[in-house]
């Protein structure tokens, strides 16, 4: 359970004891968890484990039954998703979540809006916010998708959605943020292309992302948690949790031929 | 480029609509009036609907208090209990439409859908119910009415003035939506229409948005309504009706919520159909809703979506071959609507009472009955002949007039340097096709 070898930096992000329960049945089973400032960190577990539900409670989309999460040391459970955002924490989805008759500039506009203080403003062309079109068209360079900007969100291929998706919850700028399979469906190519992508966007960053591959997994993150059947088994950094018995035997036995 | 087009179009519309009354005697610009104001209606409705996605079935809520409200700063002027100039009376509208449009939205936007839609259904039919318990502030049955105050030279009697009173609120209200819509809320309304869910998580309280959005909706609304109390001079409590509510929806969907001016053009256009057939036959609603069925069934996208995509795809220059399909289109429509039109209105006929007693007083025989200053026989083969000619010959045609139009459509938005490839909707090549133009 030792940091990897970065020096100990405090924790951004964390779980203490969190449960969550839909009527009778336990989902998430006491889970602790430790982000740290700076770090890529994983979360794989097999499907059903409830990685996806562990998002929706950080992200403010479900209340946690009991628990702490600690968001740069203060307390955001249970808060509105649109507070934490504010707070500093951003997500994105599984299944693609975009504004698809939207163009992709507008898309990356409204995430980046917000951050400049424009969510209700009224009285102001969105044209004449220079900074925050500015930073549109950084954004845009960023994601690499220069040629697309301004196609329609629905137009794009699905591997570019899956770029805009994530762009725009990392357009609001958080302290963390959180990444729910971002390479789900797609190919070798696309795989390879998103995470040297991600790699490049969230340099310096805070990231927690859960992941299938385990290729990508090593080759990206720095810390490895192991969820399974709603309780973490293992955190580490990827080669000692990958020599792990209790991971090789609920987790990855299955995965590693 | 498209920006600077459709201002302009914008310029020669309000031209044309300040001259008007130079042509239009009194029932003509009446109908103008109801026109712009039912235009405004819908606007202001699409500014809920089409841009943020919120279907409201109680607009007419807001239309109505509009209404009360110009209505009674009339009245308080009328009756000297204070001074306030005619020509800002829709400000009053304005403000109680915003006000209420906040107090209901907020309970409205709490959910999303039809759930939405249902809840301002409700709180429209709340206020229809308790409104005649409320004679103080909504009058009795028979409503309140006034008369419009004179203000600086103009005495607001004669229609015209009334016309460039309504056209001046009109066009600014217009312009201020428009402006809306470049706003960063007004973008924000986009994007809850799109995907409300994840507008939350980019860290904006979708139900404050959406609350402030829907009472903007409102405040033109009632600036529509106070323009309907300025022009009657009166009103009552079934303005509040769901008929009224559901109306402005028809008109919208007929005239596109995905464009801009669609909306306006929808409920000019319905506004003087209904006022043109209602006076002409008892069917009207019947037709009316057979134009609805009909837009949604071939053209979903309504007639402002129609003007967009002529306006889009068409090559410069490629009208002319469409003229002659979409002629022979039109005849073919016009045959089944002359069929449908004839049956209709026979099968009126004879169920009306005075028929009836006619054929009783003749021994239940078959009279011959008046139409188009005709008269016709149940039982002649003409009268069974003319609308199965009718409907037979729309029928051969339409099929033949589908067939030329879509190989005219094509041909009108084929790309020059790859024609003969299938026109496919993809905006690279609506770019190359501008580069190309
Ligand atoms: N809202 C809910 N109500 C009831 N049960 C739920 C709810 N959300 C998730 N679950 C259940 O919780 C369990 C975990 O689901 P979750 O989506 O979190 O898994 P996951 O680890 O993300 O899986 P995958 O790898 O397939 O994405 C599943 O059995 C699921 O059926
Ligand atoms: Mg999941």
């Amino acid at each position: 359970m030792n940091a990897s070898g970065m020096t100990a930096a405090e924790p951004v992000l964390e779980l203490k004891g969190l449960r969550k329960s839909f009527g009778e049945t336990q989902i998430i089973r006491g889970v602790d968890l430790a982000v740290k400032r700076g770090q890529r960190h994983a979360l794989i577990g097999p499907n059903g484990a409830g990685k996806s539900t562990l998002f929706n409670l950080i992200s403010g989309h479900y209340v946690p039954t009991s628990g702490e999460i600690l968001l740069n040391g203060e307390s955001i459970a249970g808060l509105a998703p649109h507070i934490i955002n504010r707070r500093g924490l951003s997500r994105s989805f599984q299944i693609t979540n975009v504004f698809p008759r939207m163009s992709v500039a507008e898309n990356l506009r409204i995430s980046i809006m917000g951050r400049h203080g424009h969510r209700f403003t009224l009285f102001q062309a969105i044209s004449a916010l220079k900074a925050v079109n500015d930073e549109v068209d950084e954004y845009i360079r960023k994601l690499r998708l220069e040629r697309r900007r301004n196609d329609l969100a629905g137009d794009l291929a699905y591997s570019e959605q899956r770029i805009l998706e994530m762009g725009m919850s990392l357009a609001t700028e958080p302290s963390v943020l959180i990444l729910d399979e971002p390479t789900a469906g797609m190919s070798r190519e696309e795989t390879a292309y998103i995470v040297e992508l991600i790699r490049e966007v969230t340099e310096g960053r805070t990231l927690l992302v859960v992941e299938h591959d385990m290729s990508v997994v090593f080759t990206l993150c720095d810390q490895v948690s192991v969820l399974v059947y709603g309780e973490v088994i293992a955190t580490g950094d990827p080669a000692s949790v990958r020599a792990n018995k209790k991971v090789q035997e609920a987790y990855l036995g299955e995965e590693v031929h | 480029m498209k920006f600077s087009r459709s201002f302009m179009l914008a310029i020669v519309a309000l031209a044309i609509l300040a001259t008007l009354p130079l042509f239009l005697s009194g029932n003509l610009l009446n109908a103008a009036i109801k026109m712009m104001i039912a235009a405004l209606f819908a606007l202001a409705f699409t500014l809920a609907m089409g841009q943020a996605g919120m279907l409201s079935f109680g607009h007419a809520a807001y239309y109505g208090l509009g209404a009360f409200a110009a209505l009674h700063l009339m009245k308080g002027v009328e009756q000297q209990l204070f001074w306030f100039p005619t020509p800002l009376v829709p400000l009053g509208g304005a403000v109680v439409g915003f006000l209420f449009g906040l107090l209901f939205g907020w309970f409205a936007t709490q959910r999303s859908g039809v759930y939405f839609s249902m809840v301002t259904l409700a709180l429209a039919e709340l206020l229809f119910t308790i409104a005649p318990t409320l004679s103080g502030v909504f009058g009795d049955e028979s409503g309140i009415s006034t008369i419009r105050g004179a203000w600086w030279v103009f005495s607001f009697g004669p229609d015209n003035q009334v016309y460039y009173l309504t056209l001046a609120w009109v066009a600014i209200c217009s312009l201020l939506m428009w402006c809306f819509t470049q706003t960063p809320l007004g973008r924000l309304a986009l994007a809850l229409r799109d995907n409300e869910h994840r507008v939350r998580f980019l860290g904006f309280n979708t139900h404050l948005a959406r609350t402030l959005i829907f009472a903007i909706s409102c405040l033109f609304t009632g600036v529509a309504g106070a323009l309907l109390a300025i022009a009657n001079e009166a009103t009552n409590y079934t303005i509040f009706a769901a008929g009224a509510s559901a109306n402005v929806v028809l008109q919208t969907f007929i005239g596109g919520a995905g464009t801009f001016f669609g909306p306006a053009l929808g409920a000019a256009v319905m506004t003087f159909f209904a006022r043109v057939t209602s006076d002409l036959t008892r069917s009207w609603l019947l037709y009316q809703g057979v134009i609805f069925v009909l837009v949604m069934l071939f053209a979903p996208g309504g007639l402002g979506g129609l003007v967009a995509t002529h306006a889009q795809k068409v090559r410069a220059g490629a009208w002319r071959g469409l003229i002659g399909p979409y002629a022979l289109a039109l005849l073919a429509g016009l045959l089944l609507v002359a069929g449908l039109v004839f049956t209709v209105e026979s099968i009126h006929v004879v169920l009306t009472d005075a028929y009836l007693a006619a054929t009783r007083a003749a021994g239940g025989k078959w009279v011959p009955f008046k139409l188009f200053g005709t008269s016709f026989a149940p039982d002649s083969p003409v009268t069974w002949g003319l609308p199965i000619a009718l409907f037979a010959a729309g029928g051969l045609l339409l099929p033949i007039a589908r067939r030329m139009t879509l190989a005219a459509w094509r041909e009108a938005t084929a790309l020059p340097d790859v024609v003969g490839s299938t026109a496919s909707p993809s905006s690279p090549a609506r770019k190359s096709q501008g580069a190309a133009t």
